[in-house]
C-alpha cells in the first residue's frame, strides 16, 4: 500500500515534469501600428485601465507573470487569451472597420456596466484590474463618447 | 440710406437663421432611427419579438434585446444592437434549438436569414452616413 502510494506521487511527478515540455506559444508579438494606441489619441488615464485590465487577453501582448509559464496553468491561461482575441483583438484596431468599432466599443462598456469584464478569475489574480465605481464610470464613458465620436466623424 | 442698410441687415438674418438650422442639426439633435420594411417586420414578429420585447417573462432575452425600445437607444447602441442581431442569425445561436423543438414554425428560413442580414447591414449604413 505504501509502495503504491509512493508509485502515484512518483507518477505525478515524473507527469508534472513532461507536461512541461508542451507549451503554447507565447502571445508577445511587438506592437504593430495597427494597434489602438498608435491609431486613437486614448487618453492616458483611459489607457493605464485597459493596460491593466484588458490588454493581456485583447491585444497581441500578454504581460505573463512567473506562474503563467508553469503548465498545465500556461494551458488555461493562453486558453483566456485565444478566446479574448477572438472577440476583440485592440492590436488589430487598424483593420477593423468602422461599424465593428463602434459596436466593440458598445459592448465593452456594456461588459464593464454589467460586471462580465474583466472575469473574476483574472481579478483574483490581478488586483489592478479592479476598478472602482468611478474608474469603471470613466472607463464607460469614455467608449460611449469615444463610439459617438467615430459615428459623427468629428 | 436706410435701404443700403437694410440688405446688411437681412444677410445677418440670413446666416443667423441658417447657423440654427445647423445647430438643430448636431448629431446629438438628429433623429437616427431604424426603419423596419413590412416583411423584416413580419419575419422579426413570428420569430424573435416573442421573447426580446419589453412585456416578455424571458428576462436574459430582453435585456439582451428588446425590439420595443430599440427606437430609444443612442444611434450607437443601435448599432451594436444591429451587429449582435447579425452574429446571432449567423451562427444560428437565434432562434435557440431548445425552443425550435417545441415551436419548429419558428425556426428562419436560408431566406429569411438573408433578409434579416442584409436589412442589418443597409441600417447599419443608414446610421452611420446620417
Amino acid at each position: 500500500m505504501r509502495t503504491a502510494f509512493r508509485l502515484l506521487i512518483l507518477l505525478f511527478i515524473v507527469g508534472l515534469v513532461i507536461i512541461q515540455f508542451f507549451q503554447p506559444e507565447k502571445n508577445i508579438a511587438t506592437e504593430s501600428p495597427n494597434h489602438l494606441f498608435n491609431q486613437e489619441q486614448v487618453p492616458e488615464d483611459v489607457s493605464a485601465m485597459l493596460k491593466s485590465a484588458c490588454l493581456d487577453c485583447h491585444s497581441n501582448q500578454t504581460n505573463y507573470q512567473w506562474y503563467h509559464q508553469v503548465a498545465p496553468v500556461s494551458w488555461f491561461i493562453n486558453n483566456h487569451i485565444v478566446e479574448g482575441k477572438e472577440e476583440l483583438n485592440l492590436s488589430n484596431w487598424g483593420q477593423m472597420e468602422i461599424l465593428d468599432k463602434i459596436a466593440a466599443l458598445e459592448d465593452m462598456g456594456k461588459e464593464i456596466r454589467n460586471g462580465k469584464m474583466p472575469i473574476t478569475s483574472y481579478k483574483l489574480m490581478h488586483p489592478k484590474a479592479i476598478f472602482s465605481e468611478q474608474e469603471s464610470q470613466r472607463l464607460i464613458e469614455w467608449t460611449s463618447s469615444f463610439s459617438e465620436q467615430l459615428l459623427t466623424g468629428e | 440710406m436706410k435701404k443700403i442698410q437694410l440688405i446688411p441687415a437681412l444677410l445677418m438674418a440670413f446666416l443667423m437663421i441658417g447657423q440654427l438650422a445647423v445647430a438643430s442639426e448636431t448629431p446629438s439633435n438628429k433623429k437616427k432611427v431604424i426603419t423596419m420594411p413590412e416583411n423584416v417586420k413580419k419575419v422579426i414578429d413570428n420569430s424573435c419579438f416573442g421573447c426580446h420585447n419589453t412585456d416578455s417573462r424571458n428576462d436574459d432575452a430582453k435585456e439582451e434585446l428588446d425590439f420595443k425600445t430599440l427606437d430609444q437607444l443612442t444611434a450607437t447602441q443601435k448599432l451594436g444592437a444591429l451587429k449582435h442581431i447579425r452574429e446571432t442569425i449567423e451562427e444560428n445561436e437565434m432562434p435557440p434549438k431548445k425552443f425550435l423543438e417545441h415551436k419548429p414554425e419558428k425556426a428562419l428560413t436560408q431566406a429569411q436569414k438573408e433578409l434579416l442580414i442584409n436589412w442589418v447591414k443597409q441600417e447599419s449604413t443608414a446610421l452611420l452616413k446620417k
